[in-house]
């Protein structure tokens, strides 16, 4: 056992933090809140040149084929500088949704494509309604002739209005709250008959609630077997939770380490306020939750990694990351007193996020009924050690 | 990056399995001290196969460490089973003898703690002297020829049947605090020593039991100093880091939340009442769960860390999220059974026959003992963080 980094997994990190440090600063991330497409084009093109966009791709679509671990270790730097881009429903949700699922030419079609950072993906999932097990998936797609007709309505579709493609989960036959009867479809983003409004949100970030009447989408353009999403979709989803865990480990460790020094500057009563034993008891449980769910991120990434049954691990990893950044984002904020609550303060651009971050991908309640299940419903579960 | 055991350790951790499998019978199980002749028996047992001097010197009575987390491997399934651990006698006392003490003292204590010959008391605590341990006042007064102690010690846990005290005293009244402390090696049926028992809360009859020990003019001899004179603070301190890896392991909550979840699976009450399917309990101890899982990837943190050197702020992290988890879940489990939750040891319809309700009862204890969560996050703020002494002078930052 050790859980050291590699040589070339410090590298990957290094070069990261660097790279994240020159062009993602607050003053960038303020920009992108008000932009139109949320990140920018060139940045997204350095992604791509760094071989960021291609590493979990497989090698014969141009990608590194690197593991889980390696998403988490780059996902924890973007998450310190919680730089917006669309890596996530890109790399790690349509391309590795692409990868499990897609024909041979679908994968050489849109692989190379991802890799090269030509092509931006948006995971359109969520409906109208607080629950994101996918039974309740309701948006229609009828057979006619050679293609599916979409009607009905997304909400939270991150960078929507920013993508080519949207990876869109429908429901081809059954209804709610059965998980199969459901099929993936890459739509085309400018295709007829979507519109697409940008919603606003406390992490002013770039989410779209997306209608779709009477979108024609070629059979072609179908991911997987029709009806069958969730057998390939469930794992990408696992996989997209334990890197986003990793990313919002990042922001945990950012804020950590600001409130950490603004606690050793700050002085108040003739000594700095980390001096005082309340706020070091804050920043103290802090951290330990922080390296308890990095532990625990990368635990379950290494284990996804061999191949093994992750379910109940990638649930918990989920579970505790979202409580985890919530929980910092909003401490870290009180160390700074007033100040922690203006909108100039860099920091206050991670206290944006924390709620919101908790409640992605899948809020407490969806990933904790799974651990129960796994805790209490199945009979003899295999157990990591 | 490889979180896996290695076939190795996994060998020997089959190895202590299959022991404690033949071994650990209920007259043993139930406790982590040696305070029967039952639990003395196992221990030889383990003496025997040479677990207890693992990677000490052959020449004092050690033996090759067979894979570097020997020693981890070997208390985290103990603990797990619930059967008496060694972390006391090897992690604290032996470790410090090697490393501070002459050759003489070595060759006298050292084969003896790894042949279980005899238990040790960690006395250190005074009535005025707890968390801040360096005010301890108790003197060991220099006669010449021997040191002589009169005044008291309280909560020595071993102390009623221990055969040695790992006693620390006050020898310089006029220094610093942190510097007028010495460690010596007492034996307990010196003269002048005498004990009055203090019990834990808890069930009659299972309740932990400590002592107070009165010392009245006990004689020490000069060649039962520990390291050096004054000293004593500094391998408190270090011993301390070391117990709380190798004393508290985070596997007896593994162990307790189990028990929980089994319990509750099976439970059952008038009105079709199965706790287990109440979605509130469910999501309860789902969130149970994850703390659990956390708790233990916090100790592979410190095993990892250990590998290297003395993992102090892993330790010192461990232990703060560990008793609090194991109080929580003690908690839980109470929340979930209701009035029966009341039930003691003995009652008829008493959940896992009061277990839960000492648990839950001795549940602070655990935050408190071997520097409590508090002392320990204050070692996580100023160790990790690089957080000034908060008890310290002002410490202003640089302008």
């Amino acid at each position: 056992m050790d859980i050291k980094l590699s040589e070339e997994q410090v590298q990957l990190k290094e070069g990261a933090r660097k790279f994240m440090e020159d062009e993602c600063t607050g003053e960038f991330v303020r920009e992108m809140e008000k932009s139109e497409l949320g990140y920018t084009k060139k940045m997204w093109q350095q992604m791509a040149e760094m071989g960021w966009l291609g590493m979990a791709a497989p090698e014969d679509c141009g990608g590194l084929e690197l593991g889980t671990v390696d998403l988490v270790i780059l996902a924890k730097e973007l998450g310190r500088n919680i730089c917006p881009s669309p890596f996530l429903s890109t790399v790690v949700i349509a391309g590795e949704a692409i990868a499990r699922a897609g024909s041979d030419a679908q994968r050489q079609e849109f692989l190379p494509k991802i890799v090269e950072g030509e092509l931006v993906l948006a995971f359109a999932y969520q409906e109208y309604t607080r629950k994101f097990e996918p039974g309740v998936i309701e948006l229609q797609a009828k057979e006619d002739g050679d293609h599916y007709v979409l009607d009905g309505t997304k909400m939270f579709v991150e960078f929507a209005g920013g993508a080519d493609i949207l990876l869109v989960v429908a429901r081809t036959s059954g209804e709610a709250p059965a998980s199969s009867g459901l099929t993936m479809f890459l739509v085309d983003a400018k295709s007829e008959g979507i519109a697409s409004k940008r919603t606003p949100t406390m992490a002013r970030d770039h989410h779209y609630e997306v209608g779709f009447s009477g979108v024609r989408v070629p059979k072609d353009r179908v991911l997987g077997g029709v009806g069958d999403a969730w057998s390939s979709l469930e794992g990408v989803i696992e996989k997209a939770a334990v890197v986003f865990s990793g990313y919002t480990g990042g922001v945990c460790e950012m804020m950590h380490e600001r409130a950490t020094e603004y606690a050793q500057q700050r002085v108040q009563f003739d000594r700095p306020i980390g001096q005082m034993q309340l706020i070091q008891s804050y920043l103290a449980t802090l951290i330990i939750d922080i390296y308890g769910s990095d532990t625990l991120t990368f635990f379950t990434a290494f284990n996804m990694d061999k191949g093994r049954r992750v379910r109940p691990y990638v649930a918990k990893t989920k579970a505790f990351a979202a409580d985890t950044v919530n929980n910092t984002t909003n401490v870290g904020a009180q160390i700074f007193g007033g100040i922690g609550y203006m909108e100039e303060q860099d920091t206050t651009l991670y206290l944006r996020r924390g709620k919101q971050y908790q409640l992605a991908l899948g809020g407490l309640d969806y990933w904790e009924d799974i651990i129960a299940e796994e805790l209490i419903d199945v009979e003899n579960p295999t157990l990591l050690t | 990056m490889d979180f896996d055991w290695s076939p190795e350790e996994l060998a020997f951790r089959d190895e202590v399995r299959e022991f404690i499998a033949e071994n650990l019978t209920e007259e043993v199980a139930g406790t982590i001290f040696i305070d029967t002749p039952a639990r003395v028996a196992f221990v030889d047992k383990m003496a025997e196969r040479g677990w207890l001097g693992m990677g000490f010197p052959e020449k004092y009575g050690g033996s090759k460490k067979p894979i570097p987390l020997a020693q981890f491997i070997l208390t985290v399934e103990l603990d797990l089973a619930g059967a008496p651990i060694v972390g006391k006698n090897v992690g604290v006392v032996a470790n410090t003898i090697l490393n501070e003490c002459s050759e003489e003292m070595k060759m006298e204590f050292l084969p003896k703690i790894f042949k279980n010959e005899g238990q040790w008391a960690l006395t250190y605590t005074e009535a005025c002297a707890g968390t801040d341990i360096g005010a301890m006042q108790c003197p060991a007064v220099d006669m010449g020829d021997h040191f002589e102690v009169t005044g008291s010690k309280l909560f020595i846990t071993s102390a009623h049947f221990a055969k040695y005290h790992w006693i620390a005293l006050r020898t310089d009244p006029d220094a610093p605090k942190h510097k007028g402390i010495s460690i010596f090696i007492m034996d307990a049926d010196s003269p002048g020593i005498s004990l009055t028992p203090m019990h834990c809360i808890g069930t009659t009859g299972t309740t932990h039991r400590t002592n107070e020990v009165f010392l009245d003019h006990v004689k020490i001899p000069k060649s039962r100093l520990v390291g050096e004179l004054n000293k004593g603070f500094y391998y408190m301190m270090q011993a301390l880091d070391y117990e709380r890896f190798a004393i508290l392991s985070f596997a007896s909550r593994v162990r307790r939340f189990g028990k929980i979840v089994d319990w509750v699976k099976n439970a059952e009450y008038n009105g079709n009442d199965r706790p287990i399917e109440d979605p509130v309990i469910r999501r309860k101890l789902a969130r149970m769960a994850t703390r659990v899982e956390v708790g233990t990837m916090l100790e592979r943190l410190c095993i990892c860390a250990a590998m290297e050197r003395v993992p102090a702020v892993e330790a010192a992290m461990n232990k703060a999220y560990g008793a609090t988890v194991g109080a929580d879940m003690a908690e839980l489990a109470l929340d979930i059974m209701g009035p029966f939750g009341y039930l003691w040891a003995g009652a008829e319809h008493a959940p896992l026959n009061g277990y839960l309700v000492d648990e839950h009862l001795m549940a602070g204890h655990a935050r408190v003992a071997a520097a409590g969560v508090d002392t320990a996050k204050s070692i996580v703020a100023r160790r990790l963080l690089g957080l000034p002494n908060a008890l310290g002078k002002p410490v202003l930052p640089a302008k």
